[in-house]
């Protein structure tokens, strides 16, 4: 005795039509419309900075800085003379504003190379982030796909000719779904994605943005403590230009380099405030490492239920009960 | 309508005008023209909200309180109202330093220096009984390569016959790397129509 195994058509149908709804609605659902933009803006805002070059260029920066605030008791030693110790606090209270910032540099440079480093060691999911297909485009995978189910399914109950084609169009596209992901390397690139968000948690937040423009303000009185305190009393110890140049290259290099790190710093600083909202918005989607299953999984239902929604009198999907039996290709015999 | 219903209409309209006229300030008058800005106009910046009011210290300032940074009018002699003082073109150099100089002598800013355009609405500024008030929408810094929307509506006194004037207000900045920081204005000298 054969058993040719069907579900019923409509049910089928149903079920696509209940997938086709929800492949509409979950972008609805997630809000993709409003904050999948948003990803792709901090994606492109971010840009210009997650470079190797560039984020080097920021540690240099720093490394500047803080060289030339290392030869803070040099210049101390060279103007207030020996005892170091006594001259240090003469140098201090001449120079309070340099003081201060040398104070506190030890902290805005541990916590300015950390954030860095954390950006550094995410270029790689940064990269792989971007080279997926514009965020604004997601909630049109989820849309379109969904609408064309939909309608497929209408122009079926519409004519009944046409099902046999439109099945057959729905397992295509359920199967495009299926292979979408890999398409477009989501199961590698959205995981990276994932940790990219998650690495960047402690730094896209309103409180370390405005800590970082304290420390802007901080660097910012610092440097003009160099070039009108320190470097001016140098030139009138009778210093030359090229003797401060050669003997204190960290306050030198600090000095010449200000305008270039105020160019450099200030758009990022800016970038990292502006994206706050953004990375929020992209942190409340789904987690990344899950994207490829939302394609995938409703791929695989949408071929799946096409196939078994098989029109009176099509092949359907048989399930063999004695293979010593006929097969049979006529709907309801079981 | 019957002509009762129109007389009480045109009765009511008659009313409303009258105390609306009643309710402007008498003698208001529009200055367009140009604000001299002299000795004594500064700009501040205050850091984001916290406990305590902190403003941005710029050791480039020429003022003793380093909080405070000093302009003088630049080549227009001021602010126009009724016109816009566009940004040229370039409007910064390569340093960042802006190149606008009519309303302001670029200033020096943390090592670079600002400058001061009006967008968008041309500023407009009323004077009556002694007070100013108007808006400066389109007031707009230049600095290293950025703009800053620092527009807000006016106040200030204005003294008729000296024609001296000062106006001040207060713009939170919003984006950008001064994102939260608000800039306080305060422009002074005297006003020529």
């Amino acid at each position: 005795m054969s058993t040719t195994w069907r579900w019923p058509a409509r049910h089928a149908r149903l079920v696509l039509a209940v997938l086709g709804v929800a492949l509409v609605a979950m972008p609805f659902a997630f809000q993709m419309f409003e904050r999948a933009p948003k990803g792709a803006r901090m994606i492109a805002s971010f840009r210009p900075y997650m470079t190797a070059a560039r984020l080097g260029g920021y540690q240099l920066e720093l490394r500047e800085i803080g060289a030339g605030v290392g030869e803070g008791p040099l210049v101390a030693a060279h103007l207030y003379g020996s005892p170091a110790s006594a001259g240090e606090r003469r140098f201090a209270s001449s120079y309070p504003d340099f003081a201060a910032f040398a104070a506190q540099w030890g902290g805005i440079d541990a916590d300015m190379t950390s954030m860095l480093r954390t950006i550094q060691a995410n270029l790689g999911n940064y990269e792989a982030v971007a080279a997926l297909p514009s965020f604004t485009l997601f909630p049109w995978f989820f849309v379109i796909p969904g609408v064309l189910v939909l309608v497929l399914l209408a122009l079926g109950l519409a004519r009944a000719p046409w099902w046999r084609t439109a099945r057959w169009v729905l397992v295509a596209l359920g199967l495009g779904l299926v292979l979408a992901p890999a398409v477009f390397q989501m199961f590698s690139r959205a995981p990276k994605g994932g940790r990219m968000v998650t690495a960047f948690r402690p730094i896209e937040t309103s409180a370390r943005v405005a800590r970082i423009q304290g420390y802007f303000a901080e660097i910012a009185v610092g440097q003009g403590a160099v070039q009108l305190g320190l470097i001016s009393a140098l030139q009138h110890s009778g210093l030359t230009s090229a003797q401060i140049s050669s003997g204190y290259p960290g306050l030198a290099t600090f000095d010449a380099q200000w305008v270039h790190i105020l160019n450099d710093m200030t758009p990022m600083i800016g970038a990292m405030s502006d994206n706050v909202g953004n990375y929020e918005a992209v942190a409340a989607l789904p987690p990344f490492a899950l994207f490829p299953w939302f394609f995938v999984a409703p791929g695989l239902l949408v071929a799946a239920f096409a196939l078994l929604a098989a029109p009176h009198g099509a092949p359907s999907v048989r399930r063999e009960a004695s293979s010593d039996l006929p097969n049979s290709l006529t709907e309801g015999v079981t | 309508m019957n002509s009762r219903f129109a007389t009480r209409l045109g009765a009511g309209l008659a009313a409303f005008a009258v105390a609306a006229i009643a309710a402007a300030p008498a003698g208001a008058q529009q200055l367009k023209g140009l604000f001299r800005i002299s000795a004594g106009s500064y700009f501040r910046m205050e850091e984001p909200a916290g406990a305590k009011a902190k403003f941005f210290a710029n050791p480039y300032s020429t003022d003793a309180n380093k909080t405070y940074t000093l302009v003088t009018g630049g080549t227009d002699g001021g602010l126009r109202t009724g016109v816009l003082q566009s940004a040229p073109t370039p409007a910064f150099d390569a340093k960042g330093d802006s190149l606008a100089k009519g309303i302001i002598a670029p200033a020096n800013f943390t090592g670079i220096k600002f400058g001061l355009v009006t967008v968008g609405t041309a500023p407009s500024i009323t004077a009556s009984g002694g007070r100013l008030s108007g808006q400066l929408t389109g007031f707009t810094a230049q600095w290293n390569k950025l703009s800053f929307k620092q527009g807000a509506t006016v106040t200030g006194t204005y003294n008729a016959q000296t024609h001296a004037y000062v106006l001040t207000w207060s713009s939170r900045i919003s984006g950008g790397p001064f994102n939260g920081f608000t800039g306080i204005w305060h422009l002074q000298g005297t006003y020529q129509a």
